[in-house]
Protein backbone atom coordinates (compact mmCIF):
# COMPACT_ATOMS: atom_id res chain seq x y z
CA UNK A 1 0.00 0.00 0.00
CA UNK A 2 1.45 3.34 -0.98
CA UNK A 3 1.19 6.02 1.64
CA UNK A 4 -0.47 9.18 0.43
CA UNK A 5 -1.65 12.43 1.92
CA UNK A 6 -4.46 14.88 1.42
CA UNK A 7 -3.46 18.47 2.14
CA UNK A 8 -6.19 21.06 2.54
CA UNK A 9 -5.80 24.73 1.75
CA UNK A 10 -6.16 25.60 5.44
CA UNK A 11 -3.11 23.48 6.30
CA UNK A 12 -4.94 20.42 7.56
CA UNK A 13 -3.26 17.13 6.52
CA UNK A 14 -4.88 13.70 6.29
CA UNK A 15 -2.73 10.59 5.92
CA UNK A 16 -4.07 7.55 4.20
CA UNK A 17 -3.43 4.72 1.78
CA UNK A 18 -3.72 5.28 -1.91
CA UNK A 19 -5.78 3.12 -4.23
CA UNK A 20 -7.01 3.50 -7.78
CA UNK A 21 -4.79 5.67 -9.92
CA UNK A 22 -1.47 6.80 -8.46
CA UNK A 23 -1.38 10.26 -10.02
CA UNK A 24 -1.27 13.52 -8.10
CA UNK A 25 -4.40 15.61 -8.21
CA UNK A 26 -5.73 19.01 -7.16
CA UNK A 27 -9.32 20.09 -6.86
CA UNK A 28 -12.09 21.29 -4.61
CA UNK A 29 -12.77 18.85 -1.79
CA UNK A 30 -16.49 18.20 -1.20
CA UNK A 31 -18.45 15.61 0.74
CA UNK A 32 -21.40 13.42 -0.08
CA UNK A 33 -23.61 12.10 2.71
CA UNK A 34 -25.25 9.28 0.76
CA UNK A 35 -25.04 5.79 2.19
CA UNK A 36 -25.31 4.12 -1.21
CA UNK A 37 -24.92 5.02 -4.84
CA UNK A 38 -21.18 5.60 -4.89
CA UNK A 39 -20.96 4.36 -8.46
CA UNK A 40 -23.53 6.86 -9.71
CA UNK A 41 -21.90 9.65 -7.71
CA UNK A 42 -18.37 8.96 -8.94
CA UNK A 43 -19.60 8.93 -12.53
CA UNK A 44 -21.80 12.04 -12.07
CA UNK A 45 -20.24 14.82 -14.16
CA UNK A 46 -21.40 17.41 -11.65
CA UNK A 47 -18.41 16.27 -9.58
CA UNK A 48 -16.04 17.37 -12.32
CA UNK A 49 -12.84 18.76 -10.83
CA UNK A 50 -13.79 17.80 -7.29
CA UNK A 51 -12.26 15.48 -4.73
CA UNK A 52 -15.28 13.50 -3.62
CA UNK A 53 -15.42 12.45 0.02
CA UNK A 54 -17.93 9.87 1.22
CA UNK A 55 -19.05 10.27 4.81
CA UNK A 56 -20.41 6.73 4.85
CA UNK A 57 -17.55 4.62 6.26
CA UNK A 58 -17.52 1.66 3.87
CA UNK A 59 -17.63 2.29 0.15
CA UNK A 60 -17.48 -0.22 -2.67
CA UNK A 61 -19.07 -3.25 -1.07
CA UNK A 62 -21.40 -3.84 -4.01
CA UNK A 63 -18.58 -3.38 -6.49
CA UNK A 64 -19.04 -1.66 -9.81
CA UNK A 65 -21.66 -2.92 -12.23
CA UNK A 66 -22.33 -2.13 -15.86
CA UNK A 67 -25.81 -0.68 -15.31
CA UNK A 68 -25.28 2.23 -12.97
CA UNK A 69 -22.80 4.41 -14.81
CA UNK A 70 -23.99 7.99 -15.20
CA UNK A 71 -21.30 8.88 -17.74
CA UNK A 72 -18.78 7.00 -19.85
CA UNK A 73 -15.76 9.09 -18.92
CA UNK A 74 -16.17 10.28 -15.35
CA UNK A 75 -14.15 13.36 -14.43
CA UNK A 76 -14.33 13.27 -10.65
CA UNK A 77 -10.81 14.18 -9.51
CA UNK A 78 -10.48 11.80 -6.58
CA UNK A 79 -12.43 9.52 -4.26
CA UNK A 80 -11.81 9.77 -0.52
CA UNK A 81 -13.16 7.07 1.76
CA UNK A 82 -12.76 5.67 5.23
CA UNK A 83 -12.49 2.15 3.94
CA UNK A 84 -13.04 0.62 0.52
CA UNK A 85 -14.16 -2.92 -0.08
CA UNK A 86 -11.50 -4.96 -1.84
CA UNK A 87 -13.81 -7.90 -2.34
CA UNK A 88 -17.28 -6.74 -3.35
CA UNK A 89 -20.28 -8.96 -2.97
CA UNK A 90 -23.15 -8.40 -5.36
CA UNK A 91 -24.53 -10.43 -8.22
CA UNK A 92 -24.20 -7.49 -10.60
CA UNK A 93 -20.63 -6.63 -9.64
CA UNK A 94 -18.12 -6.64 -12.49
CA UNK A 95 -15.08 -5.31 -10.67
CA UNK A 96 -14.08 -3.71 -7.42
CA UNK A 97 -13.77 0.00 -6.78
CA UNK A 98 -9.97 -0.07 -6.90
CA UNK A 99 -9.93 -1.66 -10.36
CA UNK A 100 -12.53 0.77 -11.60
CA UNK A 101 -10.65 3.85 -10.41
CA UNK A 102 -7.44 2.49 -11.94
CA UNK A 103 -9.21 2.00 -15.25
CA UNK A 104 -10.66 5.54 -15.17
CA UNK A 105 -7.39 7.01 -13.87
CA UNK A 106 -9.01 8.47 -10.76
CA UNK A 107 -6.91 8.43 -7.59
CA UNK A 108 -8.44 7.17 -4.36
CA UNK A 109 -7.50 7.69 -0.74
CA UNK A 110 -8.53 5.29 2.02
CA UNK A 111 -8.04 5.28 5.75
CA UNK A 112 -9.15 8.88 6.16
CA UNK A 113 -11.53 9.91 8.92
CA UNK A 114 -13.99 11.26 6.40
CA UNK A 115 -16.39 12.50 9.06
CA UNK A 116 -13.70 14.67 10.60
CA UNK A 117 -12.86 15.93 7.11
CA UNK A 118 -16.55 16.70 6.62
CA UNK A 119 -16.72 18.68 9.85
CA UNK A 120 -13.77 20.74 8.68
CA UNK A 121 -15.44 21.43 5.33
CA UNK A 122 -18.67 22.33 7.11
CA UNK A 123 -16.76 24.80 9.27
CA UNK A 124 -14.40 26.36 6.74
CA UNK A 125 -16.40 25.80 3.54
CA UNK A 126 -15.43 23.80 0.48
CA UNK A 127 -11.77 24.42 -0.30
CA UNK A 128 -8.94 23.40 -2.56
CA UNK A 129 -6.96 20.31 -1.68
CA UNK A 130 -4.17 18.24 -3.11
CA UNK A 131 -3.87 14.46 -3.02
CA UNK A 132 -0.29 13.28 -3.44
CA UNK A 133 2.48 10.97 -2.19
CA UNK A 134 3.26 11.14 1.53
CA UNK A 135 6.95 11.99 1.21
CA UNK A 136 6.36 15.44 -0.29
CA UNK A 137 7.13 18.62 1.58
CA UNK A 138 3.94 20.05 3.04
CA UNK A 139 4.83 23.80 2.98
CA UNK A 140 5.67 23.44 -0.71
CA UNK A 141 2.36 21.73 -1.34
CA UNK A 142 0.48 24.48 0.48
CA UNK A 143 2.23 27.09 -1.61
CA UNK A 144 1.32 25.17 -4.76
CA UNK A 145 -2.29 24.95 -3.58
CA UNK A 146 -2.50 28.69 -2.97
CA UNK A 147 -1.21 29.45 -6.43
CA UNK A 148 -3.30 27.02 -8.43
CA UNK A 149 -6.40 28.35 -10.10
CA UNK A 150 -9.13 25.81 -10.69
CA UNK A 151 -10.50 25.78 -14.24
CA UNK A 152 -13.74 27.61 -15.00
CA UNK A 153 -14.52 25.80 -18.25
CA UNK A 154 -15.82 22.72 -16.48
CA UNK A 155 -18.99 22.42 -18.54
CA UNK A 156 -16.98 22.50 -21.76
CA UNK A 157 -14.88 19.65 -20.37
CA UNK A 158 -17.82 17.35 -19.76
CA UNK A 159 -20.43 18.34 -22.35
CA UNK A 160 -20.72 16.37 -25.55
CA UNK A 161 -19.11 18.07 -28.53
CA UNK A 162 -21.34 16.47 -31.14
CA UNK A 163 -25.13 16.07 -31.08
CA UNK A 164 -26.62 12.60 -30.78
CA UNK A 165 -30.03 11.07 -30.31
CA UNK A 166 -31.47 8.68 -27.80
CA UNK A 167 -34.34 7.42 -29.92
CA UNK A 168 -37.82 6.58 -28.78
CA UNK A 169 -41.24 7.00 -30.33
CA UNK A 170 -43.13 10.05 -29.16
CA UNK A 171 -42.48 13.62 -28.13
CA UNK A 172 -39.42 15.41 -29.45
CA UNK A 173 -37.32 16.61 -26.58
CA UNK A 174 -34.03 18.45 -26.75
CA UNK A 175 -31.58 17.94 -23.94
CA UNK A 176 -28.86 20.56 -23.66
CA UNK A 177 -25.88 18.73 -22.16
CA UNK A 178 -24.08 20.63 -19.42
CA UNK A 179 -22.81 17.35 -17.95
CA UNK A 180 -25.81 15.09 -18.17
CA UNK A 181 -26.41 11.91 -16.26
CA UNK A 182 -27.53 8.93 -18.31
CA UNK A 183 -30.47 8.46 -15.99
CA UNK A 184 -31.98 11.67 -17.40
CA UNK A 185 -32.08 10.12 -20.86
CA UNK A 186 -33.44 6.96 -19.34
CA UNK A 187 -36.26 8.80 -17.55
CA UNK A 188 -37.20 10.72 -20.71
CA UNK A 189 -37.07 7.67 -22.97
CA UNK A 190 -39.21 5.77 -20.50
CA UNK A 191 -41.88 8.47 -20.86
CA UNK A 192 -42.02 8.23 -24.65
CA UNK A 193 -39.68 11.07 -25.45
CA UNK A 194 -37.36 10.99 -28.43
CA UNK A 195 -34.31 12.78 -27.11
CA UNK A 196 -31.81 14.83 -29.07
CA UNK A 197 -28.76 15.73 -27.01
CA UNK A 198 -27.01 18.94 -28.02
CA UNK A 199 -23.70 20.46 -26.86
CA UNK A 200 -23.70 23.11 -24.13
CA UNK A 201 -22.94 25.98 -26.52
CA UNK A 202 -25.84 25.31 -28.91
CA UNK A 203 -27.48 28.49 -30.22
CA UNK A 204 -31.14 29.28 -29.60
CA UNK A 205 -31.80 29.29 -33.34
CA UNK A 206 -30.57 25.71 -33.73
CA UNK A 207 -32.89 24.57 -30.97
CA UNK A 208 -35.94 26.39 -32.30
CA UNK A 209 -35.31 25.14 -35.83
CA UNK A 210 -35.58 21.58 -34.60
CA UNK A 211 -39.16 22.39 -33.49
CA UNK A 212 -39.07 20.36 -30.29
CA UNK A 213 -41.97 19.79 -27.90
CA UNK A 214 -39.76 20.71 -24.98
CA UNK A 215 -36.22 21.49 -23.91
CA UNK A 216 -34.45 20.11 -20.90
CA UNK A 217 -31.40 21.77 -19.36
CA UNK A 218 -29.29 19.27 -17.46
CA UNK A 219 -27.19 19.22 -14.35
CA UNK A 220 -23.52 20.05 -14.62
CA UNK A 221 -20.43 21.18 -12.79
CA UNK A 222 -19.11 24.59 -11.87
CA UNK A 223 -20.35 28.14 -11.62
CA UNK A 224 -23.46 28.98 -13.68
CA UNK A 225 -22.05 32.47 -14.26
CA UNK A 226 -19.29 30.98 -16.40
CA UNK A 227 -21.89 30.33 -19.13
CA UNK A 228 -23.23 33.71 -20.30
CA UNK A 229 -24.06 32.32 -23.78
CA UNK A 230 -26.43 29.84 -22.13
CA UNK A 231 -28.30 32.70 -20.43
CA UNK A 232 -28.86 34.34 -23.81
CA UNK A 233 -29.96 31.07 -25.33
CA UNK A 234 -32.54 30.54 -22.56
CA UNK A 235 -33.88 34.08 -22.88
CA UNK A 236 -34.40 33.52 -26.58
CA UNK A 237 -36.16 30.16 -26.40
CA UNK A 238 -38.27 30.54 -23.25
CA UNK A 239 -41.15 32.47 -24.84
CA UNK A 240 -41.56 29.73 -27.42
CA UNK A 241 -41.13 26.40 -25.75
CA UNK A 242 -41.60 24.51 -22.45
CA UNK A 243 -38.32 24.23 -20.55
CA UNK A 244 -37.40 22.01 -17.64
CA UNK A 245 -34.13 22.69 -15.86
CA UNK A 246 -32.41 20.70 -13.16
CA UNK A 247 -29.43 21.63 -11.02
CA UNK A 248 -27.13 23.75 -13.19
CA UNK A 249 -30.01 24.15 -15.66
CA UNK A 250 -32.10 25.57 -12.83
CA UNK A 251 -29.40 28.10 -11.95
CA UNK A 252 -29.04 29.09 -15.60
CA UNK A 253 -32.79 29.74 -15.87
CA UNK A 254 -32.56 31.95 -12.77
CA UNK A 255 -29.62 33.92 -14.17
CA UNK A 256 -31.29 34.26 -17.56
CA UNK A 257 -34.26 35.89 -15.83
CA UNK A 258 -32.33 38.44 -13.85
CA UNK A 259 -31.77 36.55 -10.61
CA UNK A 260 -28.40 36.02 -8.96
CA UNK A 261 -26.59 32.88 -7.78
CA UNK A 262 -24.01 32.45 -5.05
CA UNK A 263 -21.49 29.86 -3.99
CA UNK A 264 -22.63 28.01 -0.91
CA UNK A 265 -20.27 27.33 1.98
CA UNK A 266 -20.35 23.58 1.52
CA UNK A 267 -23.26 22.83 -0.78
CA UNK A 268 -25.84 20.07 -0.74
CA UNK A 269 -24.55 16.66 -1.68
CA UNK A 270 -26.49 13.63 -0.61
CA UNK A 271 -29.89 12.01 -0.80
CA UNK A 272 -31.59 13.12 2.37
CA UNK A 273 -32.45 16.72 1.62
CA UNK A 274 -36.09 17.44 2.46
CA UNK A 275 -37.75 19.81 0.02
CA UNK A 276 -41.19 21.36 0.40
CA UNK A 277 -43.44 22.05 -2.54
CA UNK A 278 -45.02 25.35 -1.57
CA UNK A 279 -48.32 24.93 -3.41
CA UNK A 280 -49.28 21.67 -1.74
CA UNK A 281 -47.05 21.54 1.34
CA UNK A 282 -45.83 18.14 0.23
CA UNK A 283 -42.34 17.10 1.37
CA UNK A 284 -40.06 15.16 -0.93
CA UNK A 285 -36.75 13.66 0.02
CA UNK A 286 -34.40 14.53 -2.75
CA UNK A 287 -31.07 13.66 -4.25
CA UNK A 288 -28.91 16.75 -4.48
CA UNK A 289 -25.53 17.75 -5.75
CA UNK A 290 -24.95 21.47 -5.91
CA UNK A 291 -22.38 23.92 -4.60
CA UNK A 292 -24.13 27.02 -5.94
CA UNK A 293 -27.64 28.22 -5.23
CA UNK A 294 -30.12 30.83 -6.41
CA UNK A 295 -30.33 33.91 -4.19
CA UNK A 296 -33.96 34.28 -3.21
CA UNK A 297 -33.70 38.03 -2.53
CA UNK A 298 -32.38 38.66 -6.02
CA UNK A 299 -35.36 37.03 -7.73
CA UNK A 300 -37.31 39.27 -10.00
CA UNK A 301 -40.79 38.56 -8.71
CA UNK A 302 -42.28 39.69 -12.01
CA UNK A 303 -40.55 36.84 -13.77
CA UNK A 304 -39.98 33.97 -11.44
CA UNK A 305 -41.82 32.33 -8.60
CA UNK A 306 -40.26 30.07 -5.97
CA UNK A 307 -42.05 26.72 -6.00
CA UNK A 308 -39.83 24.56 -3.78
CA UNK A 309 -37.64 25.27 -0.75
CA UNK A 310 -35.14 23.20 1.22
CA UNK A 311 -36.42 22.79 4.75
CA UNK A 312 -33.11 22.82 6.65
CA UNK A 313 -31.63 26.03 5.32
CA UNK A 314 -34.37 27.58 3.19
CA UNK A 315 -32.44 27.36 -0.09
CA UNK A 316 -34.47 27.95 -3.25
CA UNK A 317 -34.98 24.48 -4.73
CA UNK A 318 -37.56 25.10 -7.42
CA UNK A 319 -38.62 27.93 -9.73
CA UNK A 320 -41.34 28.59 -12.22
CA UNK A 321 -41.65 31.36 -14.74
CA UNK A 322 -44.70 33.55 -14.34
CA UNK A 323 -45.47 33.91 -18.03
CA UNK A 324 -43.77 31.07 -19.86
CA UNK A 325 -44.03 27.30 -19.43
CA UNK A 326 -40.63 27.17 -17.77
CA UNK A 327 -39.89 25.40 -14.50
CA UNK A 328 -36.85 24.04 -12.77
CA UNK A 329 -35.60 22.30 -9.66
CA UNK A 330 -32.25 22.47 -7.96
CA UNK A 331 -32.29 18.79 -7.03
CA UNK A 332 -31.89 15.68 -9.17
CA UNK A 333 -35.30 14.17 -9.90
CA UNK A 334 -33.69 11.34 -11.86
CA UNK A 335 -32.64 10.02 -8.46
CA UNK A 336 -29.48 8.29 -9.57
CA UNK A 337 -28.57 7.71 -6.88
CA UNK A 338 -31.18 8.62 -4.32
CA UNK A 339 -34.84 8.51 -3.34
CA UNK A 340 -37.39 8.41 -6.14
CA UNK A 341 -39.74 11.03 -4.66
CA UNK A 342 -38.82 13.59 -7.27
CA UNK A 343 -39.13 11.34 -10.34
CA UNK A 344 -42.62 12.66 -11.00
CA UNK A 345 -41.12 15.96 -12.14
CA UNK A 346 -40.44 14.19 -15.40
CA UNK A 347 -44.15 13.38 -15.54
CA UNK A 348 -44.83 17.04 -14.87
CA UNK A 349 -42.52 18.00 -17.73
CA UNK A 350 -44.28 15.61 -20.08
CA UNK A 351 -47.69 16.90 -18.96
CA UNK A 352 -46.71 20.50 -19.46
CA UNK A 353 -45.38 19.72 -22.94
CA UNK A 354 -48.71 18.08 -23.78
CA UNK A 355 -50.74 20.91 -22.27
CA UNK A 356 -48.68 23.50 -24.09
CA UNK A 357 -49.12 21.69 -27.39
CA UNK A 358 -52.85 21.40 -26.82
CA UNK A 359 -53.15 25.11 -25.97
CA UNK A 360 -51.22 26.07 -29.05
CA UNK A 361 -53.44 23.91 -31.25
CA UNK A 362 -56.58 25.44 -29.77
CA UNK A 363 -55.39 29.01 -29.91
CA UNK B 1 -76.35 -7.15 -15.83
CA UNK B 2 -73.26 -6.82 -17.89
CA UNK B 3 -69.91 -6.75 -16.23
CA UNK B 4 -68.56 -3.24 -16.38
CA UNK B 5 -64.92 -2.72 -16.98
CA UNK B 6 -63.20 0.07 -15.12
CA UNK B 7 -59.72 1.26 -16.02
CA UNK B 8 -57.81 3.72 -13.88
CA UNK B 9 -56.29 6.34 -16.17
CA UNK B 10 -55.21 8.99 -13.67
CA UNK B 11 -53.87 8.13 -10.24
CA UNK B 12 -53.67 10.07 -7.00
CA UNK B 13 -50.22 11.55 -7.67
CA UNK B 14 -51.21 12.68 -11.14
CA UNK B 15 -54.35 14.40 -9.82
CA UNK B 16 -52.29 16.33 -7.28
CA UNK B 17 -49.68 17.27 -9.87
CA UNK B 18 -52.28 18.28 -12.42
CA UNK B 19 -54.16 20.49 -9.96
CA UNK B 20 -50.91 22.21 -9.07
CA UNK B 21 -50.16 22.90 -12.71
CA UNK B 22 -53.73 24.13 -13.29
CA UNK B 23 -53.30 26.48 -10.30
CA UNK B 24 -50.20 28.01 -11.86
CA UNK B 25 -51.96 28.35 -15.20
CA UNK B 26 -54.97 30.05 -13.60
CA UNK B 27 -52.72 32.57 -11.85
CA UNK B 28 -50.67 33.12 -15.00
CA UNK B 29 -53.78 33.59 -17.15
CA UNK B 30 -55.14 36.18 -14.76
CA UNK B 31 -51.78 37.88 -14.37
CA UNK B 32 -52.26 37.66 -10.61
CA UNK B 33 -55.14 36.87 -8.32
CA UNK B 34 -56.80 40.25 -8.06
CA UNK B 35 -60.57 40.11 -8.41
CA UNK B 36 -60.37 36.32 -8.76
CA UNK B 37 -63.36 34.20 -7.78
CA UNK B 38 -63.34 30.42 -8.05
CA UNK B 39 -66.78 29.02 -8.82
CA UNK B 40 -66.83 25.25 -8.35
CA UNK B 41 -69.70 23.33 -9.88
CA UNK B 42 -71.20 20.97 -7.31
CA UNK B 43 -70.17 18.43 -6.24
CA UNK B 44 -66.68 17.58 -7.38
CA UNK B 45 -66.00 20.86 -9.12
CA UNK B 46 -66.57 22.55 -5.77
CA UNK B 47 -64.06 20.21 -4.14
CA UNK B 48 -61.50 20.94 -6.85
CA UNK B 49 -62.12 24.69 -6.57
CA UNK B 50 -61.36 24.55 -2.86
CA UNK B 51 -58.16 22.60 -3.47
CA UNK B 52 -57.01 25.09 -6.08
CA UNK B 53 -57.87 27.93 -3.69
CA UNK B 54 -55.71 26.31 -0.99
CA UNK B 55 -52.77 26.17 -3.39
CA UNK B 56 -53.24 29.79 -4.38
CA UNK B 57 -53.23 30.77 -0.70
CA UNK B 58 -49.98 28.86 -0.15
CA UNK B 59 -48.35 30.44 -3.18
CA UNK B 60 -49.58 34.00 -2.93
CA UNK B 61 -50.24 34.32 0.78
CA UNK B 62 -53.70 35.71 0.06
CA UNK B 63 -56.96 33.80 0.11
CA UNK B 64 -59.30 33.88 -2.85
CA UNK B 65 -63.06 33.77 -2.82
CA UNK B 66 -64.60 30.35 -3.51
CA UNK B 67 -68.25 29.79 -4.22
CA UNK B 68 -70.27 26.66 -4.92
CA UNK B 69 -72.27 26.77 -8.09
CA UNK B 70 -75.47 24.76 -8.33
CA UNK B 71 -76.44 24.58 -11.97
CA UNK B 72 -79.56 22.44 -11.61
CA UNK B 73 -82.12 25.26 -11.93
CA UNK B 74 -80.52 26.32 -15.19
CA UNK B 75 -80.16 22.95 -16.84
CA UNK B 76 -81.92 22.37 -20.15
CA UNK B 77 -82.60 18.72 -19.31
CA UNK B 78 -84.14 19.08 -15.85
CA UNK B 79 -87.70 18.04 -15.19
CA UNK B 80 -88.70 21.33 -13.66
CA UNK B 81 -88.56 20.25 -10.01
CA UNK B 82 -86.04 22.76 -8.76
CA UNK B 83 -84.91 22.51 -5.23
CA UNK B 84 -83.89 26.13 -5.01
CA UNK B 85 -84.57 29.46 -6.55
CA UNK B 86 -82.28 30.46 -9.42
CA UNK B 87 -80.96 33.42 -7.48
CA UNK B 88 -79.59 31.11 -4.81
CA UNK B 89 -77.66 29.02 -7.26
CA UNK B 90 -74.46 30.91 -6.80
CA UNK B 91 -74.03 32.50 -3.43
CA UNK B 92 -71.79 35.26 -4.63
CA UNK B 93 -72.25 38.71 -3.21
CA UNK B 94 -71.63 40.10 -6.61
CA UNK B 95 -69.84 38.83 -9.65
CA UNK B 96 -69.79 42.29 -11.13
CA UNK B 97 -66.28 43.23 -12.25
CA UNK B 98 -64.90 39.92 -10.97
CA UNK B 99 -62.76 37.45 -12.87
CA UNK B 100 -64.56 34.19 -12.40
CA UNK B 101 -62.99 30.79 -12.90
CA UNK B 102 -65.56 28.06 -13.36
CA UNK B 103 -64.08 24.81 -12.03
CA UNK B 104 -65.47 21.40 -12.87
CA UNK B 105 -64.22 17.83 -12.88
CA UNK B 106 -65.25 16.66 -16.35
CA UNK B 107 -66.05 18.64 -19.47
CA UNK B 108 -68.24 16.61 -21.80
CA UNK B 109 -71.22 17.99 -23.76
CA UNK B 110 -70.75 21.51 -22.45
CA UNK B 111 -74.33 21.72 -21.21
CA UNK B 112 -73.38 22.02 -17.55
CA UNK B 113 -71.04 24.86 -18.37
CA UNK B 114 -73.75 26.64 -20.34
CA UNK B 115 -75.99 26.38 -17.30
CA UNK B 116 -73.16 27.66 -15.10
CA UNK B 117 -72.68 30.64 -17.40
CA UNK B 118 -76.38 31.41 -17.07
CA UNK B 119 -76.21 31.09 -13.31
CA UNK B 120 -73.27 33.49 -13.18
CA UNK B 121 -74.60 36.08 -15.57
CA UNK B 122 -77.89 36.13 -13.66
CA UNK B 123 -75.89 37.57 -10.77
CA UNK B 124 -74.26 40.37 -12.66
CA UNK B 125 -71.64 41.08 -15.26
CA UNK B 126 -68.27 39.48 -14.56
CA UNK B 127 -65.28 41.16 -16.10
CA UNK B 128 -64.18 37.81 -17.42
CA UNK B 129 -65.10 34.15 -17.10
CA UNK B 130 -62.69 31.32 -17.78
CA UNK B 131 -63.18 27.58 -17.52
CA UNK B 132 -60.86 25.13 -15.79
CA UNK B 133 -61.56 21.40 -15.91
CA UNK B 134 -59.67 18.41 -14.62
CA UNK B 135 -60.68 16.17 -17.51
CA UNK B 136 -61.75 17.14 -21.02
CA UNK B 137 -63.34 14.08 -22.58
CA UNK B 138 -64.47 15.64 -25.85
CA UNK B 139 -67.89 15.03 -27.52
CA UNK B 140 -69.12 18.58 -27.16
CA UNK B 141 -72.70 19.47 -28.08
CA UNK B 142 -72.25 23.21 -27.60
CA UNK B 143 -69.55 25.65 -28.76
CA UNK B 144 -67.73 25.66 -25.43
CA UNK B 145 -64.07 25.03 -24.67
CA UNK B 146 -61.92 25.00 -21.54
CA UNK B 147 -59.12 27.51 -20.94
CA UNK B 148 -57.22 25.38 -18.43
CA UNK B 149 -57.30 21.62 -18.94
CA UNK B 150 -55.82 19.07 -16.57
CA UNK B 151 -55.89 16.16 -18.93
CA UNK B 152 -57.42 15.45 -22.32
CA UNK B 153 -59.03 12.03 -22.41
CA UNK B 154 -60.66 11.42 -25.77
CA UNK B 155 -63.52 9.00 -25.16
CA UNK B 156 -66.49 7.53 -26.96
CA UNK B 157 -70.04 8.26 -25.87
CA UNK B 158 -70.46 4.68 -24.67
CA UNK B 159 -67.73 5.20 -22.09
CA UNK B 160 -68.14 6.97 -18.81
CA UNK B 161 -65.56 8.98 -16.89
CA UNK B 162 -65.59 8.47 -13.17
CA UNK B 163 -63.72 11.01 -11.07
CA UNK B 164 -63.18 9.96 -7.47
CA UNK B 165 -61.96 12.50 -4.92
CA UNK B 166 -61.18 11.73 -1.32
CA UNK B 167 -63.67 14.30 0.04
CA UNK B 168 -66.61 12.77 -1.82
CA UNK B 169 -65.58 9.21 -2.67
CA UNK B 170 -62.89 8.30 -0.19
CA UNK B 171 -60.29 7.71 -2.89
CA UNK B 172 -58.40 9.61 -5.55
CA UNK B 173 -58.51 8.43 -9.13
CA UNK B 174 -60.04 8.92 -12.56
CA UNK B 175 -61.48 5.82 -14.21
CA UNK B 176 -62.87 5.06 -17.63
CA UNK B 177 -65.84 2.76 -17.25
CA UNK B 178 -67.04 0.76 -20.23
Amino acid sequence: MNKRILVLENGEVFKGRGFGSTKETIGEVVFNTGMTGYQESITDQSYNGQLLTFTYPLIGNAGINRDDHESIFPTTRAVIVKEYARRPSNWRSQMNLDEFLKEKDIPGLAGVDTRKLTRIIREYGAMKAILTDAHKNIPDLLKQLKEVRLPSNQVAQVSTTTPYVSPQKGRRVIVVDYGLKHSILHELNKRDCHVTVLPHDTQAETILNLKPDGVMLTNGPGDPKDLPEAHDMIRQIQPHIPIFGICLGHQLIALANGADTFKMAFGHRGFNHPVREIATGRIDFTSQNHGYAVDELSLNKENLRVTHVEINDGTVEGLRHRRYPVFSVQYHPDAAPGPHDGAELFDQFVESMDAWKENRNNA
Amino acid sequence: MQNKQSIEVVNEDAIRRTLTRMTYEIIERNKGIEKLVLAGIQTRGAVLARRIARRITELEGVSVEVVDLDTRPYRDDSDGEFTLEPAEAAKINTVDQKRVVIVDDVLYTGRTIRAALDALTDQGRPEKIILAVLIDRGNRELPIRADVVGKNLPTSQEERIQVCLSETDGKECVNIVK
